[in-house]
């Protein structure tokens, strides 16, 4: 196997091929499990996302049920709307409270789907930590800003994996704060239930603008070259 | 005390036992230890019937909202044909007959596939009164023979099939069970009366531009409707009329039969009604069936 020592500015640790440093050699097999360990780690993150889109999906669904039943509430408040159903004593009023109860019960699974999201960002929060610690307390003692920049093949720096996970966690975080403070508003849009804010509403949950996906596969992509090729 | 682990739905609730001695009304504690796994037998089977019937419900109703949207909408766009803007497409030759012709005919089929889903609801709701009647276990001997047997129709009219009252699985007793499935059942009926006057205005929909006659309640909307609605207790085969309770145990007055231009908001309505099932309770069917599962030990979903 042939290894390229990369090193982003030349430093004495980027030995020249030839004559191979046997430190240099245990470091680089030290570096590469740990780098390793850090895509494991990656690839738990990948896991959490993935949580994240199915919580994501079905938060948008609930969304777009509660708007449909706050679009209509203006319709079924007026009894002259109920034509032919008018017949029916009380129909108006009953089936003002069923929705108000169907909007109620979305509002709460919302709650739960918020909930999800909040898993989702501690356990990146979590991956992100040990990640920190795993190079500050790790066996081979602290690492040099070298040595986290150094780069062995198509495999991450350490650096990379670092960033990459407080990245993704930090964007999570974000959205996760962004989503919640839109659900809580949500009650006191039924009261104005006015449309043009709930699409609005909808389009930033949808568009999810503190996790932009680029972003996020490119951060992916640096850590995981390898299996690209 | 035998439990019947094997539940195998549609079984027979008569069952082959040892000879008894003695035949009373009253039930001797031997009857009651023969009485008690066909009874239990039997209401489990019921049980479930009325938790399949309630799932049929839910199918056709959903069926039911997609198709009474579907028809609205066909009908909408009908009517907005003749002031739509067809850009490329307005120098083709009657191209706006030939697209409400289109609507019409999917209309039609969108009307038909209703009424199918209203058939499906009386078929649930009548599954489910039969599930509910069919809960007693009754004694059932042959006099020239030692076998018991127990079945769902009374041999003696001093039997009312209830055991004497006894808790069959672990505290609901007969009557106690009938009355929860009575509480549900009813508020499919009430559903059922409601969706009726629905099917009845959307059915009527789009048919003022082609002068058929606009159903009345009092008509029968399928083939063979009223015998069916017989069998759910809501129509009076004597009197010749369908029940209109249509909410929560109120009656309503027949509707009238005005031909009145039905604007977007009513079509939203009357959908909306269709989804709400304002006389079902989910949160009380939920914990009436929660209830009686545990009783049983099985688990209704």
């Amino acid at each position: 196997m042939l290894f390229f020592i990369q090193s982003i500015k030349s430093t004495p640790i980027a030995v020249s091929d030839r004559s191979i440093d046997p430190l240099a050699v245990n470091t680089r097999t030290a570096m590469e499990s740990m780098i390793k360990k850090y895509q494991q780690k990656f690839r738990k993150a990948k896991e959490e996302m993935d949580r994240w889109s199915e919580a994501q999906s079905r938060l948008i669904s609930q969304f777009n049920n509660v708007s449909s039943i706050i679009e209509r509430l203006p319709i079924i408040r007026k009894e002259e709307n109920f034509g032919a159903l008018s017949c029916v004593d009380g129909i108006a009023d009953a089936v003002l409270s069923k929705q108000l109860q169907s909007l109620q019960s979305i509002l709460l699974s919302m709650g739960d789907t918020l909930a999800e999201f909040r898993g989702v960002v501690l356990s990146l929060e979590k991956l992100h930590r040990d990640g920190g610690e795993f190079v500050r307390g790790g066996s081979s003692g602290q690492l040099g800003a070298k040595q986290l920049q150094q780069q062995i093949g198509l495999k991450p720096s350490l650096s990379d994996c670092l960033d990459g996970l407080k990245l993704l966690y930090n964007m999570h975080f974000a959205e996760y704060r962004l989503k919640s403070s839109i659900v809580s508003a949500l009650p006191l849009i039924v009261f104005k239930s006015s449309i043009s804010d709930l699409s609005s509403l909808r389009q930033l949950l949808a568009d999810q603008p503190n996790i932009p996906p680029d972003e996020v596969r490119s951060i992916l992509d640096i850590i995981f070259a390898e299996e690209i090729s | 005390m035998s439990t019947e682990s094997g539940d195998r739905p549609g079984s027979s609730p008569d069952q082959s036992v040892s000879p008894s001695s003695t035949r009373k009304a009253d039930y001797s504690s031997s009857v009651l230890r023969l009485w008690r796994p066909a009874a239990q037998r039997n209401l489990r089977n019921q049980w479930s019937n009325l938790v399949s019937g309630k799932l049929k419900w839910g199918s056709a109703s959903d069926s039911g909202r997609a198709h009474a949207t579907a028809l609205v909408n066909a009908y909408l766009s009908q009517r907005c044909m003749i002031s739509m803007e067809l850009g490329v497409l307005k120098d083709l030759a009657d191209i706006r007959p030939k697209a409400c012709q289109k609507l019409s005919k999917q209309q039609d089929s969108h009307r038909c596939k209703l009424l199918s889903s209203y058939a499906s609801l009386v078929a649930a709701v009548s599954q489910m009164v039969n599930a509910h009647e069919s809960m007693r276990c009754y004694r059932n001997q042959a006099t020239d023979s030692h076998i018991m047997k127990f079945s769902n129709t009374p041999a003696d009219k001093n039997d009312n099939g209830d055991g004497g009252g006894i808790p069959v699985f672990t505290f609901l007793s007969v009557p106690f069970s009938e009355n929860l499935a009575q509480e549900l059942v009813e508020m499919f009926q009430f559903e059922l009366t409601l969706k009726r006057l629905l099917i009845l205005e959307l059915l009527a929909v789009g048919c003022e531009e082609k002068d058929c006659d606009k159903m009345s309640w009092h008509d029968e909307l399928y083939l063979g409707e009223f015998e069916d609605l017989a069998l759910c207790h809501l129509y009076k085969t004597k009197a010749g009329e369908v029940s209109s309770t249509g909410l929560k145990g109120r009656h309503f007055g027949v509707p009238s039969e005005q031909k009145s231009k039905l604007n977007n908001a009513t079509f939203q309505v009357y959908l909306t009604t269709w989804i709400a099932e304002v006389n079902i309770d989910s949160r009380r069917v939920n914990e009436i069936l929660a209830l009686v599962g545990e009783d049983m030990n099985v688990c209704f979903r």
